[in-house]
């Protein structure tokens, strides 16, 4: 800003102080009393030049007013009231006498206002000129600030604030651009989901501070070996790649692979070395084909595969195998209806004395009159029963129908068949298994005799001691239980110490052997097992039923070394229980 | 969301700015209709308002002349307002040009103003912030590294604490500043205030006048300008009207009440 011309020390003189006194309080005078005295003192004596000059100069009263207006006397009032000073007072404070005063006062004055009046126009043009682009300026700042904070608002609301990583939101929009490129259709794209295997581990632990600095080693690791790629942290410890203008499938794997290499570093977080592994879903395929949601929903089912197999590795996504899985969900997801509805029916095979051809029991087999796909087998949805828990339901169901049923086999002579269930391993361990089956027993009032639950030899392998003890409570009841496809584990015999097993139920593989000609070395092999375990079986009175008989020279067979029951399509098919019951010569009384 | 160090105000020229009707009655023309308009308004129900305003600037320069003069090297103007004639640093800088200034504002067309003003001067910055956050103003990175604040600091508010409500609890601002600042530092503040001038209507007109600003007006009695200088050892002659802080002929201190400021200044003991 401007220096006050305030140096100048020369004494003010009467008229210098009467114009300071009359230009005070025109505007701010940013200057002490003295200054602004010593100022106008220095203008005076310009003034009386001017007045004196010959011929008469313009450009003084025209520099005295700029100047005035310059030391900040600058306002209407400062020029009317230094006008009104000059020409009451200066002519005479001067002491001038000249003979065309009058006429030279009048040029002054009017030079003075001029000079006055340019500059403070200039002023004020300049003033404008600066606090309108202070305004502009101030308005741009605080526009660059609401985008700064937007930007920030934006980064948090598509970041993860664990590790700084895009987050679904980010990553979603990403796979649509991706996808909905306009005239890329031909482009393909790839998704690599991640998952580190066994996580819940480190987390259940170390906490979930450690866990937590985990995912953030995992997550730089991935920034740093994926660089070019998006990787986005979706929640937990799954992240996401984002493999764009894939040549093929090989470039996904690739980027899969590098991956699975930067998880696997050991990772030093709180002094622990942790060692994970990552198990990833690898999908691939050209844009045109696919949807962000069908792509992350394959991705996620894929990675399922991928863990499903052991982890540590990465699965590529298979429409076949997809379709067949999403056939099974839909299937799995039907039981409960489908029982609501009554779609599920039994059959049963009868398990025939090779003594006499009685009937001695009948195993229960479920059946699904499925509204869409016809009669399934057990074989296509009890796997899906027993993944999805729904057993539990299902296997229940059985129980209840087999027993309601059983107990409608009324006949005269009192040995009507026992109705054979099979328990999945989930109804094993069930706690209420006991009360469940001592309350179906008295609603249906089916003596416990009559009741053969068969439990497969891995369940009895794979249950611990409280479903054993249950077990022992049933058969203590007088329920029967009988060891299924006996033969095909391990064959460890030494739970038939510790359980009242009532029958062996012996693998339909030892029964095929038999179908051979007797003096073929495999068959004779076959038969003298088979013989070894009727006589051990015998020695611990636990019964024999050979499964899968389905020729007269295999029940022959079979008779010959003892073995007590059979059951197969020889002795009769899987089908309603009326069709067995009128061929079993105890009710019908012819025998075989 | 964190929020932003400041919320972006709308830029908005339609709205009267106290800084820039600041400007106005000192004369300037850093102002835009509104300011005038509302500056005119005030001048109607307080035809001195525009002499108010020159007092008081002047005290702010008799003021910075005596720290200056007393050997104060830095200066934290809070509330600056609109760099018109006579800032602080030009006055203080003339005495010695090592001396040190920060202003400080809340208007952001003020602060971009002051900004380019002083853009040549590295010994002066300005900052966008409010004296009702006076930690933030202390712990600004501009503030920290121009001003050594183990050294005596003068600390102006002048013609700003009429600005804030006492809800607002001036005081508690004032000890947050005071407990920053070294031994032999000052506090120099001024304020409108009513005091002697009897129940004209005036005060509601101008309150009324200011409702329609950026900044509402809280007038102060002189006991309680005085309180707020707790801590502080006031300089002679005390709180008084503006005009009567150490003039420069004593002519000047007549008919000072008619200055509407109060103002003072104190020293911050060992």
């Amino acid at each position: 800003m401007t220096e006050p011309a305030g140096r100048d020390r020369s004494c003010p003189g009467t008229f210098a102080r009467a114009w300071a006194k009359a230009v005070a309080g025109t505007s701010y005078l940013p200057m002490a009393q003295a200054q602004l005295e010593a100022l106008l003192q220095r203008l005076t004596e310009r003034l009386a030049v001017a007045l004196r000059s010959e011929p008469f100069d313009l450009r003084i009263g025209q520099q005295v007013g700029a100047e005035l207006v310059r030391a900040h006397i600058a306002s209407a009032e400062g020029l009317g009231r230094t006008v009104e000073v000059i020409q009451l007072r200066l002519v005479r404070d001067l002491g001038l006498v000249a003979e065309d005063v009058e006429d030279r006062m009048a040029r002054l004055l009017a030079t003075v206002a001029t000079g006055y009046a340019r500059a403070l126009r200039d002023r004020t043009l300049d003033e404008q000129e600066t606090i309108r682009r202070a305004a502009m300026t101030a308005r741009a700042q605080a526009e660059r600030a609401l985008r700064d904070s937007e930007a920030r608002f934006r980064h948090q609301a598509t970041h993860d604030p664990l590790t700084d990583l895009p987050n679904r939101t980010l990553f979603t929009e990403r796979l649509t651009a991706a996808l909905t490129r306009p005239g890329r259709h031909a482009d393909r794209v790839g998704v690599c989901f991640l998952d580190l295997d066994r996580f819940k581990v480190v987390n259940d632990s170390l906490g979930h501070q450690v866990g937590d600095r985990l995912l953030i080693a995992v997550a730089n690791r991935l920034r740093a070996a994926l660089g070019e790629h998006l990787v986005a942290r979706l929640g937990g410890d799954e992240f996401v790649i984002l493999v764009e203008r894939t040549a093929g499938t090989d470039d996904a794997v690739r980027v899969a692979e590098a991956a699975l290499a930067a998880v696997n570093e050991p990772a030093l977080v709180d002094g622990h070395e942790l060692t994970v592994s990552a198990s990833i879903g690898i999908v691939e395929r050209q844009v045109a084909d696919t949807t962000p949601v069908e792509l992350m929903r394959a991705a996620d089912s894929t990675l399922h595969w991928a863990k499903a197999a052991g982890g540590a590795r990465w699965s590529l996504f298979d429409a076949d195998r997809n379709r067949r899985e999403l056939a099974r969900y839909a299937l799995s997801a039907a039981i409960p209806t489908a029982l609501e509805r009554g779609e599920f029916y039994l059959d049963y095979q009868p398990l025939t004395a090779l003594r006499d051809g009685r009937v001695l029991g009948m195993e229960a087999l479920v059946r699904w009159r499925h509204p869409e796909l016809g009669v399934l087998r057990p074989d296509s949805f009890i796997g899906l029963a027993e993944e999805t828990g729904l057993i539990g339901q299902l296997g229940g169901w059985v129980l209840a129908e087999a027993c309601r049923e059983a107990r409608t086999w009324a006949d005269q002579a009192g040995d009507a068949p026992f109705v054979s269930v099979n328990l999945a391993v989930q109804q094993v361990r069930r706690p209420g298994l006991v009360d469940e089956v001592r309350a179906l027993l008295g609603r249906t009032g089916l003596p416990p005799g009559r009741l053969q639950l068969e439990i497969t030899e891995s369940t009895m392998m794979s249950t611990a001691e409280e479903p054993v003890r249950a077990l022992r409570v049933l058969a203590d009841l007088g329920v029967r239980i009988a060891i299924d496809d006996f033969g095909t584990g391990y064959c460890n015999l030494a739970y038939l110490r510790g359980l009242p097993v009532t029958e062996l139920k012996v693998a339909g593989e030892f029964v095929t052997g038999l179908r051979a000609p007797a003096d073929d070395p495999a068959s004779r092999t076959d038969e003298r097992i088979l013989a070894a375990l009727v006589s051990l079986a015998h020695a611990l009175r636990v019964t024999v039923t050979a499964e899968g008989v389905e020729t007269a020279e295999q029940a022959a067979r079979l008779r010959a070394i003892d073995c007590d029951a059979a059951q197969g399509w020889h002795f009769g098919r899987p089908g309603p229980a009326r069709q067995h019951l009128d061929r079993s010569p105890a009710l019908s009384g012819t025998g075989v | 969301m964190q929020r932003p160090d400041w919320a972006p105000d709308s830029i908005d020229v339609e709205r009267p700015s106290v800084a820039r009707m600041y400007d106005y009655y000192l004369g300037g023309s850093h102002n835009f209709a509104a300011d005038r308009a509302a500056a005119q308004a005030m001048m109607a129900a307080v035809p001195e308002a525009p002499l108010m305003a020159q007092a008081n600037r002047a005290f702010l320069r008799r003021a910075v002349q005596f720290l200056a003069e007393s050997g104060v090297r830095q200066f934290l103007d809070i509330g600056s307002g609109i760099p018109t004639v006579g800032n602080v640093h030009e006055v203080a800088q003339r005495v010695d040009p090592e001396c040190r200034v920060v202003y400080v504002d809340v208007d952001p067309v003020a602060v971009a103003h002051s900004r380019e003003i002083l853009a040549d001067n590295d010994r002066a910055t300005v900052i966008q912030e409010d004296l009702r956050r006076p930690a933030a103003i202390l712990q600004h990175p501009e503030v920290t590294s121009l001003l050594d604040l183990t050294q005596p600091v003068a600390v102006m508010i002048v013609a700003v604490l009429h600005f804030v409500p006492d809800e607002d609890r001036p005081e508690e601002i004032l000890r947050t500043l005071r407990s920053a600042l070294a031994p032999g530092s000052y506090l120099v503040m001024s304020q409108a205030s009513d005091d002697d001038r009897g129940e004209t209507g005036e005060r509601a007109e101008a309150e009324r006048v200011y409702r329609r600003t950026d900044s509402q007006l809280f007038i102060r009695s002189r006991a309680e300008l005085t309180a707020l200088f707790a801590g502080f050892d006031l300089v002679e002659p005390g709180v008084v009207w503006v005009p009567q802080w150490r003039p420069d002929a004593p002519e000047q201190a007549e008919d000072a009440a008619k200055a509407v400021f109060i103002g003072g200044v104190g020293r911050l003991g060992d």
